[in-house]
């Protein structure tokens, strides 16, 4: 899924949380956010409010290790820059109000602690990341290019550093940096203006080396409040020492059967202690001049008193690994202390740290976890095909354990935790669980099948045929946890065949490249928790080669077709290769496999799992482009053509070459290509045999009746739904629901943003909650869930809105362009006992949809042509004032001043630059784009000046459609250049302009 | 714990599950509570004193000490077919002497090298191994007799975070750094050399698997208007002869490699250990899964 194109995810969570297992966390300068980085590899946002309710917001996808630092990463408050680390030395950089992955990085050596500081020289101030980890030296970066710049380095007994702290001294007026070593040497530098200006890998060595005999040390700090003592924190103990000569002052052991893990000075005098339980001690130091003069005697009376202690959890017994503690102080208004812990259930608990000293423990202050939040939703969070999940019986609906999405039938296979495999069709089940309508009130929808076989949990699912066309259209491969594999004939629902030759649960099912010998080419891999591989011939109904007797889980299975050796790579880093099939005939063929027919597809569903023991979550992805192309395609494909036809396209081609642009130019040819491929399968599909052909097409309608519904204005149709910023204008949403056939969703639903190498941001369905929140308090009034779809899909983030705007405009402005632009379903139509909608009349615009033009009734013809035109208006307000009503009256229908400033100051630059561009191209280029696209306007607008506007939006979604062809495209830079920002701007100020307009 | 509960659950809430299998589950469910409770504190136990007879091998330095460790010579290349003749003294994780013979091809005369009385060399895969050890020990300590466990995800985490830190002592020792050439011309190591080391000849040191070994390359610079075709020769451990690379607008082409190396027999012990350690890590996390696939068993 590359970053370029626009792709849409929308999120289908579940109602299990994803399992978090915290490994470290980070509170934001100003206190409203949290951010906690897990074993698994992710990264949660949590909002926190001024009076410490935490709600988790959204979850970042991208590190494929253990998090095992967090940091800040800008000093400034208006862009919240984060910097994360992970186990495998990755390094990425994001941006924490919407998720997005600004840079990113891998370097060979794993970071075990980054901090970020501004060093000072002279005037500048300069952000940098200074980091530490397995390796003996502090590399020093650049906060925003993530490039290191220089490292510090020690003379003397190098060794790796465990961690360290950084200080700006008053006395000498120079950045310090304090670091200790695993074996206890504390090290010394001093950053001076000429250090920070290095630009080559000169290493920097330390200023001091001193021997303090701190083994195991966990973490070190100053004290911020009178910059006179460093607290070094054992795992068997806890140390003073003077900041200035690092001299000794005072030392704690630990209890015998605890160990220190980190500690922080929370006042000048104060210092809290925590152990790897999550325990959590307060101790108070003697005066400063007191403590000062005592150095150098016995230690023993110098053992700080113990004031109080923190409250441990009731139920951290359950906890599977040590809990991450951190303190945290802020440096403006309200001025908390806050001590957080963050545990392996994915719960965060918060101290709330007083000066006073309380009598009895301390309380917790607040605490959830992100199973909480999901158990607090209401609705609850849905899950891909939960109607067809819950037993009458059960709460909970049965999970979903492994899915495969076959896109050339629009089907998800979903298997589940009691053995049962579940085929339905994808956009229709999420329709069910995102959108309200008539299918509410079906018991059983969508139509799906059922298989029965497996007798536990289904861990995998493979469909070969979409891997490779030289496997049967029909088998579907699935793996369980009772050892079977099972071979299913998907058009029937037969079962054909169980392969039990594994002593272990399936993990992972593999198709073997295509240069192998042929009977390996008809077999699928299996991998089992045993450590075994098998190959398992479709063909032939048996075992051919079963490898087994590894010593360690199997990671990884490579071919080396040519010697017909199969690789087999373990967890530990050893790899087995074994002959795959020894009476094998040795063919070398250079079959080239068939390229799928789309190179990418309008819907993608796929099935995550953060953890391999959580249920699966459902991503769909849209590609804007695909559907675009695919809406054209069928468009074009119609047997009587009305507005769009092959020849108006032509004709548009023509404009478009003589206007310059590539763009409509490369669609075209895109349609046209998909259009030529589809008829040569018609081809194909009539050389088949007749009897076959019967077969199949009886199975079909008998099976599911699943290929007759539109899998492509179905795709079109759950995406515009989802999209459109509903409970904004009453009006445009009764247009959208009666004329267009859009449906409203149950509640805001989760997007995603795709952002740099294939980064992801997710919003937790919690969001809601704190939007709701949010909204409540400016506008002051009571607000529901449902009230804030729309601001829940348009008030989220710059990044997201900016995309799904452009969605909605490129996506409506095609369907405008096509004979049936309207999303009224024919499928639900055709149910035979349809119950009354309450409210409405959805009749009319159906009845004429329905009923195909008949040339023999004029009157009717017009009214359908009325209806078009009309519908047509419509989705051209849909479009318009969807993006009016963002760029310019969103900040006021939200009421959320912060949009304001931002939004507006865009506006006015797009504005100015549009302008250039119009001046730019003239009167006559001007003209020639008006009259390429005048065969596209509405007729019932006859004002020259709202007739220019059209034009400009037509064009200005053209380009924007554009757009993300250029950007995979890039063949022709200068025209990216330009038709990405003038693509943007025209939307923007077109229709701005249009808004007045049509007022 | 929470999966017993659930088991314990699921037995009551499952009248119409046989009698058999209930016993069976009955008997099962004891297995995993003596697992748990007897055989992984066995196993932690045993790891514990392998790892330990392990990070024996590696001195560790105690800071301020470090001139008592014990040296160990070490003789590379004692065939006389070998053009390159090494004795290395290995004190810890550094070289403090070496004293290098090297026979060039084209002259009779044998060079000689000695590392400076000020320089010694340090060779991080061993300190980068020897803290990985270190680091698996400190989590094995925190989980001692006296501590329970309760699940046996509990005990597949500490597993994998010990041997994520074993694989990697491992790999430091399998695996050495590859370098490019001009990363080796300008590494501290060729001014480490008493009398200098000539600009055409460059030496390597590196662990592999429990091999000391020596790299000598000899260079020549090729002319300016040379018609062979340069690239840029990539990072290795080992670059063969025809190698080329560019320092200070001059040209290089390695024109010989010689390879030495001794068996360091206690870098032998510390990767057996490892291996050994890292068995019986998989073993237990393969005895816990037996039982975790049977609790999480929900008849529908």
């Amino acid at each position: 899924m590359s970053g370029n194109s626009l792709v849409l995810p929308i999120v289908l969570w579940g109602r299990t949380a994803p399992t978090h297992c915290i490994s470290t966390l980070l509170v934001m300068d100003d206190f409203s956010t949290i951010i906690t980085g897990c074993h698994d590899g992710q990264i949660c946002l949590w909002d926190m409010t001024s009076d410490l309710e935490i709600c988790p917001r959204a979850m970042l996808f991208g590190h494929t290790a253990s998090i095992t630092c967090l940091s800040k990463a800008s000093a400034c408050s208006d862009k919240q820059y984060i910097v994360s680390a992970s186990e495998s030395g990755e390094m990425c950089l994001w941006d924490v109000n919407d998720g997005r992955c600004i840079e990113f990085t891998k370097l060979a050596c794993t970071h075990t602690g980054i901090q970020f500081y501004q060093f000072t020289i002279g005037t500048q101030r300069e952000g940098r990341l200074l980091s530490n980890g397995l390796y003996p030296e502090i590399l020093v970066m650049d906060a925003t290019s993530l490039e290191v710049l220089y490292s510090l380095v020690s003379k003397i007994s190098p060794d790796w550093i465990s961690s360290m702290s950084i200080i700006r001294s008053h006395r000498t007026q120079e950045d310090t940096v304090v670091a200790m070593s695993v074996t206890g040497i504390l090290k010394v530098w001093i950053i001076t203006a000429e250090v920070s200006r290095m630009q080559d890998l000169d290493p920097v060595f330390e200023e001091e080396s001193k021997p303090v005999y701190c083994q195991g040390c966990q973490s070190i700090s100053f004290c911020t409040f009178t910059q006179r003592s460093l607290l070094v924190i054992c795992s068997k103990y806890w140390r003073v020492f003077d900041a200035a000569d690092y001299s000794l002052l005072c030392s704690v052991p630990s209890d015998n059967d605890q160990s220190w893990t980190g500690g922080e000075f929370i006042a000048a005098d104060k210092v809290i202690i925590w152990t790897e339980d999550g325990c959590s001690y307060v101790y108070k130091l003697p005066p400063s001049e007191h403590f000062r003069s005592h150095v150098g005697k016995t230690k023993e009376s110098l053992v700080p008193p113990l004031i109080y202690k923190i409250a441990e959890r009731s139920d951290k017994e359950l906890l599977i690994c040590p809990p991450v503690t951190r303190f945290f102080f802020g440096r403006r208004e309200p001025f908390h202390k806050l001590l957080i812990q963050g545990d392996s259930a994915g719960q965060l608990s918060l101290w709330s740290i007083t000066d006073s000293t309380p009598q009895q423990p301390l309380s917790v202050s607040s605490t959830i976890s992100l199973q909480e939040a999901f158990d607090k939703l209401t609705p609850v969070s849905a899950g891909i095909i939960d109607q067809l999940s819950v037993l009458p019986s059960k709460e909970e609906p049965i999970k979903v354990t492994a899915s495969v999405y076959i896109p050339s039938q629009g089907r998800l296979v979903c298997g589940r935790e009691d053995g049962s495999i579940i085929l339905v069709p994808a956009t229709q089940t999420a329709i069910v669980q995102l959108l309200q309508g008539e299918h509410m009130l079906r018991r059983g929808w969508p139509p799906h099948r059922t298989l029965r076989g497996h007798r536990n949990k289904v861990t995998c699912v493979l469909y070969p045929y979409q891997i490779s066309p030289r496997y049967d259209q029909r088998s579907l491969v699935s793996g369980g946890v009772d050892f079977s594999v099972i071979v299913w004939d998907i058009f029937t629902g037969e079962m054909k065949h169980i392969f039990c030759v594994h002593g272990g649960e399936i993990t992972q099912l593999i198709v073997p490249p295509e240069n192998c010998s042929t009977r390996v080419q008809h077999c699928v891999c299996s991998v089992a928790s045993d450590h075994s591989v098998g190959l398992l011939s479709l063909r032939e109904r048996k075992c051919i080669m079963l490898a087994s007797r590894h010593l360690f889980p199997i990671h990884v299975v490579k071919w080396r077709p040519a010697d017909d050796y199969l690789v087999v790579g373990c967890s530990d880093g050893s790899v087995y290769v074994w002959q795959m099939d020894t009476d094998a005939l040795k063919q070398f063929s250079l079959f080239q496999g068939n390229l799928p027919k789309y190179s990418h597809n309008a819907l993608v569903v796929q099935a995550m799992k953060t953890n391999l023991t959580d249920p699966d979550m459902h991503v769909l992805f849209f590609d804007v482009e695909a559907v675009i192309i695919q809406l054209l395609t069928e468009e074009a494909q119609r047997p009587n053509p009305t507005l769009v036809s092959p020849e108006t396209l032509q004709k548009s081609q023509a404009g478009a070459d003589k206007g310059g642009s590539f763009l409509a130019n490369k669609i075209f040819k895109q349609v046209k290509e998909t259009m030529k491929e589809t008829i040569k399968e018609h081809l194909l599909d009539e050389d088949e045999e007749e009897e076959e052909e019967m077969r199949r097409r009886e199975e079909k309608s008998k099976s599911l009746s699943l290929l007759e519904y539109n899998l492509t204005m179905d795709t079109a149709k759950l995406f515009m739904s989802c999209l459109h910023a509903w409970g904004l204008n009453e009006q445009l949403d009764n247009i959208c629901l009666e004329r267009l056939g859009m449906l409203r969703p149950h509640c805001p639903i989760s997007f995603g943003l795709i952002s740099r190498g294939g980064h992801m941001s997710l919003m937790l369905p919690t969001f809601k909650e704190s939007l709701l929140r949010q909204l409540s308090l400016a506008t002051g009034l009571k607000l529901t869930l449902s009230d804030i779809v729309g601001k829940g899909t348009y008030g989220v983030s710059r990044a997201v809105t900016t995309q799904h705007l452009l969605s909605v405009i490129s996506l409506a402005n095609t369907l405008m362009g096509m004979t049936n632009a309207t999303f009224v379903g024919e499928h639900m139509k055709k149910a035979p006992a349809r119950p009354p909608r309450p409210g409405g009349t959805p009749e009319s615009p159906r009845r004429m949809q329905a009923t195909p033009p008949q040339p023999s009734n004029p009157a009717l013809q017009a009214q359908i042509k009325q209806g078009n035109y009309k519908r047509r208006g419509h989705s051209f307000h849909v479009g318009v004032t969807l993006a009016a009503m963002h760029c310019v009256m969103l900040p006021d229908l939200l009421g959320l001043d912060k949009f304001r400033p931002p939004l507006c100051l865009e506006v006015r630059f797009s504005q100015a630059l549009l302008l250039a561009e119009l001046r730019r191209i003239g009167v006559s280029g001007r003209k020639d784009t008006i009259d390429m696209w005048a065969s596209y306007l509405p007729q019932y607008v006859d004002t020259v000046s709202s007739r220019k506007c059209f034009a400009s939006v037509v064009l200005g979604s053209e380009i924007t459609n554009g757009r993300n062809l250029c950007h995979n495209d890039l063949e022709d830079t200068n025209q990216l250049k330009e038709h990405n920002w003038l693509g943007q701007i025209t939307l923007t100020v077109t229709s701005a302009g249009c808004n007045v307009a049509c007022r | 714990m929470i999966k017993m509960l659930n088991s314990q659950r699921s037995l009551s809430e499952l009248p119409k599950m046989s009698a058999a299998s209930q016993v069976e589950r009955a008997v099962l469910e004891e297995e995993f509570n003596w697992l748990l409770r007897e055989e992984v504190h066995a196993v932690l136990k045993q790891l514990q004193d392998v790892l330990k007879e392990a990070s024996r091998r590696f001195s560790i330095p105690s800071p301020g000490l470090e001139s008592q460790l014990k040296q160990e010579n070490f003789i590379l290349g004692s065939s006389s077919m070998d053009q390159v003749k090494g004795v290395l003294t290995l004190q810890g994780e550094a070289l403090t002497q070496a004293d290098i013979n090297l026979k060039v091809a084209k002259s009779s005369q044998t060079m000689h090298f000695q590392f400076r009385e000020d320089k010694q060399w340090k060779l991080q895969q061993i300190q980068d191994a020897r803290n990985h050890v270190n680091q698996a020990l400190q989590l094995l300590s925190s989980h001692d007799e006296s501590y329970h466990f309760k699940t046996g995800t509990e005990v597949n985490k500490l597993m994998d975070a010990v041997m994520l830190q074993l694989t990697r002592a491992r790999n430091r020792l399998t695996t050495p750094a590859s370098l490019t050439l001009p990363e080796l011309a300008t590494s501290g190591l060729m001014k480490m050399f008493s009398p200098p080391m000539p600009g055409d000849v460059m030496v390597n040191f590196y662990i592999n698997l429990s091999k000391l070994c020596l790299m000598v390359y000899q260079l020549h610079v090729l002319p300016p208007n040379t018609t062979k075709n340069f690239k840029h020769a990539g990072s290795s451990v080992l670059h063969n002869p025809g190698a080329m690379f560019e320092l200070n607008n001059n040209r290089f082409e390695v024109s010989h490699v010689h390879k030495v190396e001794c068996v360091v027999p206690w870098l032998n012990d510390t990767l057996v250990f490892l291996t050994i350690s890292l068995q019986l890590c998989q073993q237990l996390k393969d005895k816990i899964s037996v039982f975790s696939s049977f609790w999480s068993y929900r008849p529908f």
